[in-house]
């Protein structure tokens, strides 16, 4: 009996979880039953069987009562939805679209920052700057890294494009040539075969020396598409550029690091070849702050005589990997995060607000019902049920925005490596998106249950809403006001800084061109005697095509900037101040491409065949030596080679590094005949009549008559590559300014919403005053002049939030300015022009009052 | 509880305030069969819960505590209802219109006033004698089939 009080209190609690009502109607007798079979339990054992009983009678019954219940508040809910499809379609997208885009951003967010590479301890794995480590020699590479004191090993490795196969079956392969211990590093196994072996990396130029050094480790998936996954791989010849490399290794599923490689071969070392990547795996027990304080003390001792230029320029750095993996990505994924919570949290309040109003106008329904018996918990579970309804109604939509996200971003910025690739099919992006799910509907329901818990009995008839249920409701607009002006301002710099990037001046015309790319390497034409060959012979080809204007080729195409070649020029014995990159071009090249020659004039067929040493340098280099028109006729030179004699001043073109425009198309830039064309980024440039993209298969089969076995690939327009580079900051630019319109729209919505409320509720008072002689218009002024108050007063927590958001925005989109007094004053104006519109047409019904009618009514 | 507007044709809307309509007539529905009500015999096989409460009631009033001892007396302690079984069962009883509840009380002074009685109703009538004959069909089977022992 000494636990009677104990047993009836726990009892009375899991009486708890029987739903609302249920629980009114029965709760009551179920504890006295309880009481009763307790005073007859006299017996520790008697009292054991009867609890035994009543939990299995509550498993039983709660799951049924509760599911009875929700499917009946579900059935009221669905009710309530179809009287108002299009508030509810509303809430619905409302909600979808800002729980599915943080799902879709955050699936990006997961992939690059969050979820774990997959090398062995991935967190102990750096990047050192490029040409950090000794690489002359492998004999001095490895000595360096054996004696490192922070570092448990090094590795170094070095990308390339190169043909892959045999003649005829040749693709076009991302493959890898690395220091022997590259796999030991990553702390990656091959599945079959073994990886590279002390001693494989060898000193060699090219493809390095036969034996040893000529083995491979292919990948997964190029081992499942030439050897059908077959076992027998191992030991079978490949070919990369012609040269055969015996197979040794598969390596795992999905290991195509570093950025989508398909091969890896054991390094060839040679001086000069600057080309190089390190990874490092950091010693037992050093932290990261250690190993950057002995990174920074090796780099004074190893480079003692970079200048204070080179040091801000290009600065020696060891960086977590998965830092340098995310580099460019990770602000500008972090800013779009952002900018979708925000999404959100107008979403959320714009339905918080309408449920707001919703409930405020349902107070007759609730309160008769709470008069009639139903306890404030029902109607509150009934209010859950709806809200959880709506949240759950707004996930599954937002399923579909979320994977369509996920697409389009995996599109514009893909993950540098597969494992990283987005997916929703998470678990923590799932979590994610649940608790989203789970938190908006918390933060658009809390609201209006706290109203209807206030409802009470006989108030709501007549009762013209109260005072804090309307300050809440103004404070929700102003929020979403605050909010809106933030991705406003952000979408105005955003798009200025794009619209900046279309009008700037690349140095050539990029419509009507056509690129055609092709490699000589590992075909008949590789030696340097036969290449130019080629490449008159194709060039002769297009030209005579109809409808082709001129044509040329250079060895590195504007807009890409990978595997330059150049270092310290002078003119006339003066070193410029910034070294300059050698691009080198064919005939016509200037007049292809639509650029500028400023003075003098550029290449003829001639001085290209017959060796001639010849330069056509930019307007930048040139005016680094006075004027800029006196450059024609002066010598360039580096090192000891012999000079070169500059015929021509152009304007500088664009190039880009690291997938951002470089903005400085005017570095350095020397021109110079290519006399041995045909190296890994060779490309055809031919101007045409129309549009270019009905040229392409035309010319595409023009090259490839000259010898089918050459291959060819590339095949674009000159548009198409600059849409591709420009995509990243087209997508941020459209995804800012979808998500500023769309919190614009939900403003709007939200303003005029508790306008037309205000005003729908307020109809009798409105009709005494224009009894006592107020105009309609003055009603409406006054009621216009309160919501520009309201916004307002969003207004300024709007600004003082774009202020901060602006740094944000210049880490995103290249270009990108924090907003000005200008851009905020236009934000505001905007908003306040188009919520001045909203209120003045739902305040529209005033003018139709009819004064007799709703006096009447009293 | 369920609500409707008097005359509105869609049985079971839930009264639903909008700012025009203002006239509202209230039904308490407690005793007028749901949208539920169906022929006595699409009910069946009655849970055997729900099957000895309406015997129990076939008798006479009874609240919830008395129809548990009853039934458990009756089925010799087989069937001992919980309460979250038995006031469920109660609960979709009244629902469907099989009993309702009682205000009268057999005798004040015996019981306790603030217990709920219930009866059965008409429709609770031919619902229970649909399952009696239901089960005089399946012992009529079975008799023929296996012979029915005098003491089993």
């Amino acid at each position: 009996m000494l636990d009677e009080p104990f047993s009836l209190r726990l009892y009375r609690w899991l009486l708890k979880l029987y739903p609302a009502g249920f629980r009114e109607n029965y709760a009551e007798p179920m504890e006295r039953e309880f009481r009763e079979e307790l005073r007859e339990s006299t017996s520790a054992a008697a009292l054991g069987i009867l609890w035994i009983r009543l939990v299995a009678d509550l498993a039983v019954s709660v799951p049924l009562q509760l599911s009875r219940e929700v499917t009946q508040d579900a059935r009221h809910t669905v009710r309530l939805w179809g009287r108002r499809p299009w508030h509810t379609a509303f809430a619905i997208l409302a909600l979808a679209i800002g729980i599915g885009a943080n799902t879709g951003v955050f699936s990006v967010v997961n992939g690059l920052l969050l979820r774990s590479l997959p090398f062995q301890d991935p967190g102990r794995l750096a990047s050192l700057s490029d040409n950090f480590a000794p690489h002359d020699s492998a004999a001095q590479f490895h000595e360096w890294r054996r004696q490192s004191t922070y570092l448990a090993d090094t590795a170094l490795f070095e990308p390339f494009d190169v043909n892959l196969g045999g003649a005829g079956e040749w693709r076009r392969a991302h493959v890898i040539q690395a220091s022997a211990n590259f796999f030991s590093v990553l702390g990656t196994q091959p599945i079959l075969g073994r990886g590279f072996a002390p001693g494989d990396d060898v000193d060699g130029t090219g493809w390095g020396s036969p034996g040893r050094n000529a083995v491979a480790v292919i990948g997964y998936g190029l081992w499942q598409a030439l050897f059908g996954g077959d076992p027998k791989a191992l030991g079978s010849t490949i070919r990369i550029d012609g040269t055969p490399l015996t197979v040794v290794g598969i390596a795992p599923p999905g290991f195509d690091y570093p950025g989508k490689a398909v091969l890896w071969k054991p390094a060839a070392f040679a001086r000069g070849n600057n080309g190089w990547e390190a990874i490092a795996r950091l010693k037992p027990g050093i932290t990261w702050p250690q190993a950057r304080q002995a990174f920074a003390a090796e780099a004074d001792r190893l480079w003692p005589n970079r200048t204070p230029s080179q040091k801000i320029q290009s600065p020696l750095r060891i960086t977590e990997l998965r830092d340098q993996l995310a580099g460019p990505t990770k602000n500008a994924s972090l800013a779009l995060m952002a900018c979708v919570v925000l999404i959100l949290l107008i979403a959320c309040t714009n339905v918080a607000n309408l449920l707001m109003a919703r409930t405020a106008d349902r107070a007759t329904e609730l309160s008769i019902r709470s008069a009639l018996g139903a306890s404030r918990a029902r109607l509150s579970q009934q209010l859950l049920t709806e809200c959880v309804l709506l949240s759950l109604a707004a996930s599954m939509a937002g399923v579909f925005v979320a994977f369509w996200t996920t697409s389009i971003a995996a599109k514009v910025q893909p993950a540098p490596i597969a494992s990283q690739a987005y997916s929703i099919l998470d678990g923590r992006v799932l979590s994610f998106a649940i608790a989203v799910s789970v938190l908006s509907g918390l933060l658009f329901g809390v609201l209006p249950s706290f109203y209807a818990g206030r409802v009470h009995t006989f108030e709501a008839r007549g009762s013209s809403g109260n005072r804090g249920s309307r300050l809440v409701r103004e404070a929700l607009v102003a929020a979403q006001v605050a909010l809106t002006i933030i991705l406003l301002a952000s979408s105005l710099s955003v798009g200025r800084a794009f619209v900046h990037l279309m009008r700037i001046n690349r140095g050539f015309v990029p419509n009507g061109l056509v690129t055609v790319n092709v490699s000589l390497a590992g075909t008949t034409h590789q030696g340097d005697g036969s290449r130019l060959a080629y490449f008159l012979q194709a060039l002769a080809r297009i030209r005579r095509l109809p409808g082709v204007q001129c044509a040329s080729a250079t060895e590195f195409l504007p807009l890409y900037a990978t595997g330059f070649v150049g270092g310290p020029f002078q003119m006339d014995g003066r070193p410029a101040k910034e070294s300059s990159t050698v691009i080198r071009v064919l005939p016509d090249y200037f007049r292809t491409m639509g650029g500028r020659v400023l003075w003098g004039r550029e290449f003829t067929d001639a001085e290209i065949q017959g060796n001639a040493r010849l330069a056509v340098v930019n307007e930048r280099f040139a005016s680094e030596f006075g004027p800029a028109a006196n450059a024609v006729g002066r010598e360039v030179t580096i090192g000891r080679n012999p000079p070169w004699t500059i015929v021509g001043v152009v304007k500088g073109m664009d190039y880009m590094s690291d997938g951002k425009i470089t903005g400085e198309k005017d570095f350095n830039q020397i021109f110079m005949p290519s006399h041995s064309p045909g190296g890994f980024f060779s490309t055809f440039v031919a101007r045409v009549d129309g549009r270019a993209e009905d040229r392409l298969a035309m010319i595409r089969d023009a090259v490839q008559s000259v010898d089918p076995q050459v291959p060819v690939f590339g095949v674009k327009t000159m548009e198409q590559r600059l849409d591709d580079t420009l995509a990243r900051p087209r997508f941020y630019r459209t995804a800012v300014l979808c998500f500023a319109a769309f919190a614009l729209l939900l403003a709007v919505i939200g303003i005029y919403g508790i306008v037309a409320y205000a005003v729908a509720r307020r109809t009798h008072e409105m009709g005494v005053r224009m009894a006592l002689g107020t105009t309609p218009v003055r009603l409406r002024v006054s009621l216009l002049g309160q919501g520009l108050i309201t916004i307002a007063a969003g207004a300024i927590s709007g600004i003082a939030g774009a202020t901060l958001s602006g740094r944000l925005l210049e880490s995103l989109v290249d270009g990108a300015k924090a907003g000005t007094a200008t851009t905020y004053a236009a934000s505001v104006l905007f908003i306040a022009w188009i919520a001045a519109m909203g209120i003045w047409v739902a305040t529209r019904p005033i003018a139709r009052l009819d004064v007799v009618e709703i006096l009447r009514t009293e | 509880m369920r609500w409707w507007r008097c005359g509105a044709s869609e049985r079971g809307a839930i009264l639903d305030n909008t700012i025009e309509s203002r006239a509202y007539c209230i039904c308490f529905c407690t005793n007028m069969p749901s949208k539920d009500q169906s022929s006595a015999a699409d009910l069946t096989p009655l849970s055997p819960a729900v099957f000895h409460i309406l015997l129990s009631l076939g008798e006479g009033e009874r609240h919830g505590y008395a129809l548990k001892r009853e039934i458990s007396l009756r089925t010799g302690g087989k069937l001992k209802l919980g309460p979250g079984v038995l006031y469920g069962s109660i609960n979709r009883m009244l629902e469907l219109g099989l009993i309702e509840e009682s205000d009268d009380r057999p005798d004040p002074h015996l019981d306790d006033e603030r217990r709920r009685y219930y009866r059965i109703t008409p429709h609770g009538r031919k619902v229970a004698q649909a399952e009696a004959a239901r089960m005089r069909e399946l012992v009529r089977l079975a008799a023929a089939r296996f012979g029915v022992p005098k003491h089993a």
